[in-house]
């Protein structure tokens, strides 16, 4: 330390490492601390020793489970969209080097009780048993419509303006049921609540239109892919990239403490007594407490389990989304499933996470629906976390906060805060139009 | 193995990893075997990568891919993932800095926490032409390498004395390892290989890829 940096980053989230990555390939001189002694900060993977001492005090897992160093136990779970904003980041920067990826098995949506494969196209829809059969040529009609729609091509719109109509008004226009509007605006556009249906509907086809074209893909169960070792990967393939480009990383740094002028401008961080000079902050939350403000808090379960989620078909690694209609809340409940297919569990083990935005203080009752799907389970661990977002002006303090982690089941809403922070930092905007159709189903033999 | 079942063409693709304290000269080694290039000028590890090399063994070819550590452990920030599916690993100290050689013990708590135990690893003395401000003896690193079972050479990158013949020696101490091993994996190997895709138009490396979960197995 004791030396100059353009930017000092704090705490090695993924949205810090994606950020100090970016940044390093511009040629900015970065320095990265963190003071934990791993990667990934609140999105870290942890071993089975690491998940007992956090959430059980103690460091002794149990024996039946098998060797600590074969869990790679996600802190935020979440799956990758094939065609979503985290694989354009990772084809951006070249980072796809150092990872490994499989599809997801499957995703489902939580319907009356039951769990459904999750349609997504119009020969898919004929297929499913969620609706009926003068509904699915309404969803079908429907579909085609989102499929077919090209934001520069207005014959596309079929006289819709996406821009004015409401996501309500384009499928009044078609007609469809309560239910197929609960699976179609949570389970494949992803929304957690229903304000989407009151704001414009292009946001809203711009997601199912995502959701199809991830589907296609891969050509899998699902939209969606995982790392090999799970998430922790990721904001450690990012720091290569820092890395490799001149960032400096230092790990086990306490304190953190950053430093400012007569202006209240950020100068520096100390650590350990030695302070290192820079231009601009990024942080987490966590590592500037006073200009952050809480806007929510996650409620969750970790659980290692025997087998797969019932009903799943017997997918090694999937998602199920329930409505927050069919649970009588405010926010969709999600569940997260992958395994030792993944090399993120011992043989024969899962790992299933029950997450939500928090309606109470009570995790155990509240995630209950969800924990109910999963069946026997060998070991649960409950928590709760908040989320926090800047209110810190950061033209004036040269600090720049990320958003907590959401408790989605996807990364959309996390590269999108990395895109707005990296335009607020850089005052470039970041151009993430790569070309997709290199990306193939491996052809194995 | 026996001659039936010796397959034409088959490749192999090992992730090989270089660790040790910083300015032991780890870059210059791999830059030495891969391009015959020395720089002079030890700036912390920039732009450097991986560098895949190319060898024939038993009519196999067999590609070796060597991880450098891009800086990282300067402030013992090495990820776990750098050290994620390697089946071969150098331990470098400098010969005439003793904190180096003293640091070897935790390089290898490292590595034995990350990788698997089967992974093949030589315990390297750089700088060996600097034998006037020598402070390791050739006995103190022999020693070390026994009682942990490692291979041992000293070498020099700048005059490239033994660079070729330690990465050489490692590498086929892999195939050897995995020869034994590959008869017992075809299952596992078939697991991992479900649902596999690639995000990038390189699909030939991502089927070579796969074969570096060889030494999975014994998980």
């Amino acid at each position: 330390m004791d030396e100059e940096y353009d930017v000092i980053v704090l705490g090695t989230g993924l949205k810090e490492c994606i950020l100090s990555g970016l940044l390093s390939v511009d040629g900015l001189k970065v320095l990265h601390m963190d003071r934990n002694d791993y990667y990934g900060g609140a999105s870290t993977s942890l071993n089975l020793t690491q998940l007992w001492k956090r959430f059980r005090g103690d460091d002794t897992p149990a024996e039946n489970l098998g060797s600590s160093r074969e869990y790679n136990v996600d802190m935020i779970p979440k799956f990758m969209m094939a065609n979503g904003a985290l694989v354009r980041v990772l084809i951006h920067t070249n980072v796809t080097k150092y990872l490994n990826f499989k599809a997801v098995d499957g995703s489902f949506v939580y319907n009356k009780g039951k769990i459904y494969k999750v349609p997504a196209t119009d020969v898919e829809a004929l297929k499913s048993p969620l609706m009926g059969l003068f509904e699915k040529r309404r969803a079908r009609k429907f579909f085609i419509y989102v499929q077919d729609y090209e934001t520069n091509d207005p014959k596309s719109h079929e006289g819709l303006d996406l821009n004015q109509v409401t996501a309500r008004q384009l499928i009044s226009k078609y007609g469809l049921e309560d239910d197929t509007v609960d699976f179609i605006g949570h389970a494949l556009a992803l929304h957690r609540d229903d304000n989407y249906l009151d704001e414009p509907a292009k946001d809203f086809v711009d997601r199912v239109k995502i959701y199809a074209e991830s589907l296609a893909r891969f050509q899998g169960g699902s939209p969606y892919i995982y790392p090999l070792y799970g998430l922790g990967e990721l904001p450690q393939a990012f720091a290569r990239l820092s890395a490799v480009y001149g960032g400096t990383y230092m790990l086990n740094k306490p304190e953190c403490k950053v430093e400012f002028d007569e202006n209240g401008k950020a100068i520096g961080v100390t650590s350990e007594g030695e302070t290192a000079k820079c231009k601009k902050i990024v942080c987490d939350p966590s590592y500037l407490s006073d200009k952050v403000q809480k806007v929510g808090k996650v409620a969750r379960a970790i659980c290692i389990m025997s087998h797969p989620i019932p009903d799943t078909k017997d997918s090694h690694s999937a998602q199920v989304i329930l409505p927050q209609k069919q649970l009588g809340r405010k926010s969709d409940m999600y569940l997260f499933c992958c395994s030792y297919a993944h090399n993120v569990a011992a043989k024969g083990k899962y790992i299933a996470f029950v997450t939500t935005e928090a309606e109470t203080d009570n995790p155990e009752v509240e995630l209950k629906p969800g924990i109910d799907l999963l069946g026997p389970v060998d070991e649960i661990f409950y928590d709760t976390y908040d989320r926090f977002e800047p209110c810190n002006d950061h033209e004036a303090d040269g600090c720049f906060i990320s958003t907590s982690y959401d408790a989605t089941t996807h990364f959309e809403t996390t590269v999108k805060d990395v895109v707005e922070l990296y335009s607020k930092i850089t005052g470039k905007v970041l151009d993430l139009s790569v070309d997709l159709s290199a990306a193939s189903a491996a052809t194995e033999e | 193995m026996s001659g039936s079942e010796d397959e034409g063409g088959e490749e192999y693709l090992f992730k090989i990893v270089i660790i040790g304290d910083s300015a032991v000269g780890k870059s210059n080694l791999l830059s030495r075997y891969a391009r015959n290039e020395f720089n002079m000028h030890s700036k912390a590890t920039i732009g450097v990568e991986f560098q895949t090399q190319c060898l024939e063994i038993d009519s196999k070819e067999v590609k070796a891919q060597i991880w450098d550590t891009a800086g990282q452990e300067r402030f013992r920030a090495v990820t776990s993932a750098y050290y994620r599916g390697a089946v071969g690993a150098l331990i470098v100290y400098d010969i005439s800095r003793r904190t180096t050689f003293d640091s070897v013990g935790r390089w290898l708590d490292e590595l034995k926490t990350h990788c698997d135990t089967t992974v093949a690893m030589m315990l390297v003395g750089n700088k060996c032409d600097l034998e006037n401000i020598r402070a390791v003896s050739i006995d103190e690193g022999k020693s070390l390498a026994e009682a942990e079972g490692l291979f041992f050479m000293e070498t020099s990158a700048l005059d490239s004395t033994n660079v070729k013949m330690a990465f050489e020696m490692v590498i086929r101490e892999i195939y050897n390892n995995v020869s034994r091993k590959v008869l017992n994996s075809e299952t596992y190997k078939a697991e991992l290989s479900v649902n596999r895709v690639s995000l990038v138009n390189n699909g030939a490396a991502t089927s070579k890829q796969n074969q570096t979960y060889f030494s999975c197995c014994s998980r």
